[in-house]
């Protein structure tokens, strides 16, 4: 739970070179979308029969926004059932010094000849 | 789905799809129903004038008054896909100048839970009977029947017209008392 401490924060963790974000991973993602769906399928196919007993249609209406309620409740905040997959980085490369400095400023002359090209 | 936000997006618009999809097959639960039902329809004296229409021309025409009798059970019309029925008594005749005449001479709004048993004595037109002419004295087949709308929650808007109907005859002369 300490990494949800950690909200909003994408860089990557020292250890292992895991992600470890309050984001959902892909694959929670994916389970978060399937929960949802059926979730308020059933509260929807629930409400439907009941409010076909009950012959009334606001009764659908409210079971179907219950679903929809309970469906946000276990899928919009990332819980840790849906960061069980991180994405694994890796490591950062270590450069020599020299070399990153050329790259982050190129002179006046090279983006010239770029363009030649 | 990366987002909370954009979660919150996407079963936003899910759960408007199937609230959709729900009120479609309300809708399919109701669409055969034939929203009929029989209605007795009786009237009591009957008697007609020609005076002045201040509300139009102000020329001399035929005012009918009638009072009638209306029994009519709608309860079994009603059911989760029916919000409301908007009720009509429409008075039908034929004049020299036009075939059919309709004017809508009593109505009524019942909501869904209220009183759907209708049981009228004598009772008088909520609205002037009149004839743009003088095609009312002496009518002699004048034809009163209860008509519906049905409002749903989805769907169509089905008029209906009550099975049993009414003929009555206005008088030969115009009546001069005051009413």
């Amino acid at each position: 739970m300490a990494e949800v401490r950690h909200k909003g924060l994408n860089t990557p963790s020292s250890d292992n070179g895991q992600q470890s974000t309050s984001a959902q991973d892909f694959d929670g993602q994916k389970r978060a979308e399937k929960w949802f769906q059926i979730i308020i399928m059933v509260f929807g196919v629930v409400g439907f029969i009941w409010g076909y007993i009950c012959q009334q249609f606001s009764q659908t209406m409210y079971i179907l926004i219950a679903g929809f309620v309970i469906s946000c409740f276990l899928t919009l905040p990332p819980w840790p059932v849906y960061r069980r997959k991180p994405l694994k980085w890796l490591k950062v490369k270590q450069e020599p010094e020299s070399d990153s400095t050329n790259n982050a400023t190129p002179s006046s002359g090279s983006s010239h000849k770029r363009r030649g090209k | 789905m990366n987002t909370f936000l954009s979660r919150l997006n996407t079963i936003f618009a899910f759960t408007l799809s199937v609230m959709a999809g729900l009120t479609f097959c309300c809708f399919l639960t109701t669409a055969f129903n034939e929203h009929k039902a029989p209605v007795y329809i009786g009237t009591g004296k009957a008697i007609v004038k020609n005076v002045p229409d201040y509300s139009a021309t102000r020329e001399k025409n035929d005012l009918g008054f009638v009072v009638f009798d209306m029994q009519a059970d709608l309860s079994r019309i009603f059911n989760w896909n029916v919000k409301q029925l908007f009720l009509y008594l429409t008075a039908e005749y034929e004049t020299k100048d036009h075939v059919l005449n309709q004017v809508v001479i009593w109505d009524k709004i019942i909501k869904r839970g209220e009183n759907s048993v209708l049981d009228y004595r004598s009772s008088n037109t909520k609205y002037y009977f009149w004839d743009y002419g003088n095609g009312l004295k002496g009518n002699n087949n004048v034809t009163l029947t209860l008509s519906w709308n049905v409002i749903p929650n989805a769907g169509t808007l089905p008029k209906i017209r009550g099975e049993g109907s009414h003929k009555f005859k206005f008088p030969n002369e115009y009546s001069t008392n005051r009413l």
